[in-house]
């Protein structure tokens, strides 16, 4: 209850899915997803592997085609909505051997923004140091990325996406291969960009930390199984329903 | 025998020979290491032929075998340096060597009789005339001599190490713990691919050496799973190649090398489009058979979720279904029509009303259920 | 000196220059793309899917101007590609094993095209052969400007978008995410590879051209961590390697210009892996030289080394 005193959620949705199917060469991947992220809310996507986390959070986006359903960002398409989007892959899917400092993927924030053709200027580049020193980053700008550890890269990640000056953010495993300090950090960054208004959408696979750090979850299994207000949605019997009985008791111990 | 007798048996031994090591180049993903190898031993070639001082057959092979040798492990040596990919290491060193090759031909060697498209494409066409001949006594044409000891050899070589090659493709990690050596088996392959490519390029070239190794393998993986049919069936689509091949070139009066990739192609062709399973055709029909299914999937699973909550009659109203779904009214009332068919949905007023049957369909495809009941 | 003025007046050796300058630049810049993108063995199969291209052009329009065979080749080399990538996603083929197939059926129908015509057409097929190895001697001023024109035009693309092309080469899924279509920049970046090959297939013929693709793209990325200074040093690295080895081959008697190039780049590759600053062989066995005297020099003195 406290939470929600602190943090009014704004009624109107961040994201709205509707009989959203995905399906990878006829097999479903997600089937019929209904759901509704509130705006200003901080929100965990939960599954056990397979259950198309990424895959929800990449239909959002529209990078990947449903089958069905329909999916609005602040009430329009995903389409018309880019500029209000901000997005972090996984740290995995990129190649960090690729000739390039932090500084200069932070700026890829920016490409969005300017349009085709048109050059980063120094504006640019100002608003990516900016995020970089806000990642606690800024001394490693120059830095070529193969030589930044797993949580410096990935706080180079987030500050790309806070350079796009989104809304909504999607994050993919952010947590993933992180040092505590980079967690710390991260999850400092994600409460204070709720607490300026904005929605944080997360795929997360730790049950444990995840009450503490998220205050809404969508817990989802191929189907949606749960979603709505951590408090009372991430509860013992909807995780049994997502993970199976044995199996959710299995990962709460392997996790703690 | 007569001059066509010759050529057709060498291409078919030479097709067969080559297809055997292929099948396990192309699960180790290794194809490529064939057109690396192919071209790179030119310059080992040259150097035989230049140390026999004429174009001696097995000086010269010893030569290029040692050129593949030097090929594979510089190729090895750059990637362990970690600056430069697999592929990387592999297209700056074969046109190096190959590069290096054509230029001892036309430096120092023109008088070694080494034609330069015969590198490319081969001269099996003059594979009659070219006799072996052991202390004056003429024992036929020495083509046919090399790819017959080479199939042998590789049938040997493939039928001792079976049992290792398979397990080393399919999982190095068990090889290893088995207590056999994945690199000494990796380089044993790379031996005899070395061999094998030496000696079917003085006969028929190195492209066409490429697609003997990779293309009859390609098709037989198209058309089975299973590995001991691969390789029968790699040496089967060679050797058909290779007679098609041979009659194709004759037709228009072209390579016979040429003839018989093109014809290699055209089986891997027809494998690609008309394989049961793997085929496109299959695949387009299956495609079309499971959007079918899948559709009737989505109707009862939509039905399904929207089931006793508080939109449930807006959302199976027959006008929102096809909207939901993304389907066109012709495609919805199709879609709603063969699930009437089958018992699952019942029609009610313009709303479409899950029956018990359709229920259980549905339960069964629930993943929330097959969870539940775990 | 007597080269530079050779350079200047000579018209087979100008000419020979300046085609092999222009396709190192093109093929250099567009093949550092390819190299980052991890598709560096797609230029080796593109240059073999070519020469049915060529035959084809030839039999169709009975031209023997390079500019229809080279669009020919074009065209065949886009097939080959198309085909390549749509049966890797379609079946269980590696990547790998379609490259092969590819390359080796595509060049076996081209040698049977190639063998055909020399059969019916014996007086005007001098000429087509000169693709397989290259034959930059014969190489025409009109050829020249052709090479220039497509090589302006391709790195003018590449300028033009060159904010697109870095993230597409770098985070694919990232530049999709703002909007921006991955497809269609994924198709303009390996047409533009298509190109480069169109313009190396006679100065370097096919089989070479690989390395053409591969190597200044692998010399300029052991100089630099920057993407752009990689893309400059690589069209540098390319264009020198093809000046010098279209000079020197044409200096030197017996002496094909297309191996003379290669070896010449072959030889930029190998210094660059060996004696590139910071990422070079030498530097680093300096520095772990360095760390170990170091390293020793606290020991003896009684520190405890950090």
């Amino acid at each position: 209850m406290g939470t929600k005193m602190q943090h009014p959620i704004d009624e109107r949705a961040a994201v709205t899915v509707h009989d959203l199917t995905v399906a990878y060469r006829e097999d479903p991947v997600l089937w019929d997803i209904d759901l509704s992220i509130p705006t200003g809310s901080l929100t965990a996507i939960i599954g056990p592997n397979g259950a198309g986390k990424s895959t929800l959070m990449k239909a959002i986006l529209g990078l990947v085609p449903p089958a069905a359903g329909t999916v609005e960002i602040f009430g329009h398409t995903s389409e018309r909505q880019r500029r209000l989007v901000g997005y972090v892959p996984q740290r995995g899917s990129v190649d960090w051997q690729f000739p390039t400092n932090a500084l200069d993927v932070v700026t890829m924030g920016t490409y969005g923004q300017l349009g085709w053709i048109r050059r980063p200027g120094k504006a640019e580049k100002q608003r990516a140091l900016a995020a970089l020193d806000q990642m606690g980053m800024a001394d490693f700008a120059d830095r070529q990325i193969s030589q930044l550890s797993g949580g410096q890269q990935q706080r180079v990640f987030l500050a790309r996406a806070l350079v796009q000056d989104a809304q909504l953010y999607f994050m993919d495993e952010p947590f993933v291969g992180v040092d505590a300090r980079t967690e710390a950090a991260i999850i400092e960054l994600l409460k204070s960009l709720r607490d300026h208004g904005k929605t944080v959408v997360v795929v997360h696979h730790d049950l444990d930390s995840a009450p503490n750090y998220f205050d809404h979850v969508v817990l989802l299994n191929v189907q949606k199984i749960a979603s709505g207000p951590m408090a009372e949605t991430f509860t013992t019997e909807n995780i049994e329903r997502t993970y199976g009985p044995s199996k959710s008791a299995r990962t709460k111990v392997a996790a703690s | 025998m007569t001059s066509g007798t010759v050529i057709l048996l060498t291409g078919i031994l030479c097709a067969m020979a080559c297809a055997l090591p292929g099948t396990f180049l192309i699960l180790r993903r290794m194809a490529m290491m064939t057109d690396a190898i192919s071209h790179a031993i030119l310059p080992g070639l040259v150097f035989g032929y230049w140390l026999a001082n004429s174009p001696n057959l097995l000086v010269g092979a010893v030569g290029a075998t040692g050129a593949a040798i030097l090929t594979v492990s510089l190729v090895e040596a750059l990637q362990r340096t970690r600056r430069v990919g697999g592929s990387e290491a592999m297209g700056i060193v074969f046109p190096a060597m190959f590069a290096l090759g054509t230029i001892l031909i036309s430096r120092y060697f023109s008088n070694v009789h080494l034609d330069t498209d015969a590198i490319l494409y081969g001269n099996i066409e003059f594979s009659a005339f070219e006799r072996l001949v052991i202390g004056g006594d003429d024992l036929g044409p020495q083509s046919l001599w090399v790819m017959s000891i080479l199939l042998i050899v590789n049938i040997g070589v493939l039928t001792l190490l079976y049992k290792e090659l398979k397990i080393s493709t399919f999982d190095p990690a068990l090889t290893q713990s088995l207590g056999f050596n994945p690199i000494l088996i990796h380089y044993l392959l790379m031996l005899l691919l070395s061999i094998t490519t030496v000696g079917a390029f003085t006969a028929v070239g190195a492209i066409l050496v490429v697609a003997l190794v990779i293309v009859p393998a390609a098709t037989a993986y198209l058309l089975t799973d299973r590995l001991i049919e691969m390789m029968v069936g790699s040496a089967i689509i060679g050797a058909l190649a290779a007679i098609g091949g041979y009659w194709l070139a004759m037709w228009i009066d072209g390579s016979i090398a040429g003839g018989i990739v093109t014809m290699a192609g055209l089986f891997f062709a027809l494998a690609l489009l008309f394989s049961p399973q793997q085929g496109l055709v299959a695949q387009r029909r299956q495609a079309h058979l499971n959007r079918q299914r899948f559709a009737l999937d989505m109707l009862v699973m939509h039905l399904y979720t929207h089931e006793r909550t508080a939109d449930e009659y807006s959302e199976s109203s027959l006008g929102h279904i096809g909207a939901a779904l993304h389907w066109n009214p012709d495609q919805a009332m199709r879609t709603i029509g063969r699930a009437v068919d089958r018992g699952m949905v019942v029609r009610a007023n313009g709303n479409v009303v899950l029956t018990e049957q359709g229920r259980h369909y549905v339960q069964r495809l629930s993943v929330m259920d097959r969870v539940r009941s775990e | 000196m007597s080269t530079l003025h050779d350079l200047i007046f000579d018209y087979t050796l100008r000419n020979v220059a300046l085609g092999g300058m222009l396709l190192g630049i093109v093929a250099g810049v567009l093949g550092a793309f390819a190299v980052l993108r991890q598709q560096a063995l797609l230029g080796d199969s593109l240059s073999h899917a070519a020469l049915p291209g060529i035959c084809i052009a030839f039999m169709i329009t009975g031209s023997r101007e390079s500019l229809v065979l080279l669009i020919g080749a074009g065209i065949a080399g886009w097939i080959g590609t198309w085909i390549l990538l749509r049966t890797v996603n379609a079946t269980k083929l590696s990547e790998d094993t379609m490259l092969g197939v590819v390359l080796s059926v595509f060049f076996g129908v081209g040698i049977l095209l190639l063998t055909y015509i020399q059969q019916t057409n014996n007086a005007n097929q001098a000429g087509l052969d000169k693709y397989l190895f290259g034959q930059a001697a014969s190489l025409i001023a009109r050829d020249v400007w052709t090479f220039a024109i497509l090589g302006t035009a391709s790195l003018a693309i590449v300028v033009l978008f060159y904010k697109e092309f870095k993230l597409l080469s770098f985070d694919p899924e990232f530049l999709a995410s703002l909007g921006l279509p991955q497809r269609r920049l994924d198709l303009a970046l390996t047409s533009l590879l298509v190109v480069a090959v169109m313009i190396g297939l006679q100065t370097v013929g096919v089989v070479l051209m690989a390395a053409m693709v591969i190597g200044p793209g692998t010399a300029a990325r052991q100089w630099t961590d920057n993407l752009r200074t990689m893309l400059m040093l690589s069209g540098l690295f390319g264009g020198l390697a093809g000046l010098i080895g279209a000079v020197i081959s044409v200096q030197a008697s017996h002496l094909p210009t297309g191996p003379s190039i290669i070896l010449t780049l072959t030889i930029i590759v190998v210094a660059s892996i060996l004696f590139a600053p910071r990422h070079g062989i030498v530097a680093e066995w300096w520095r772990n030289r360095a760390r170990r005297a170091a390293f020793q020099a606290a020991l003896e003195s009684g520190e405890r080394p950090s």
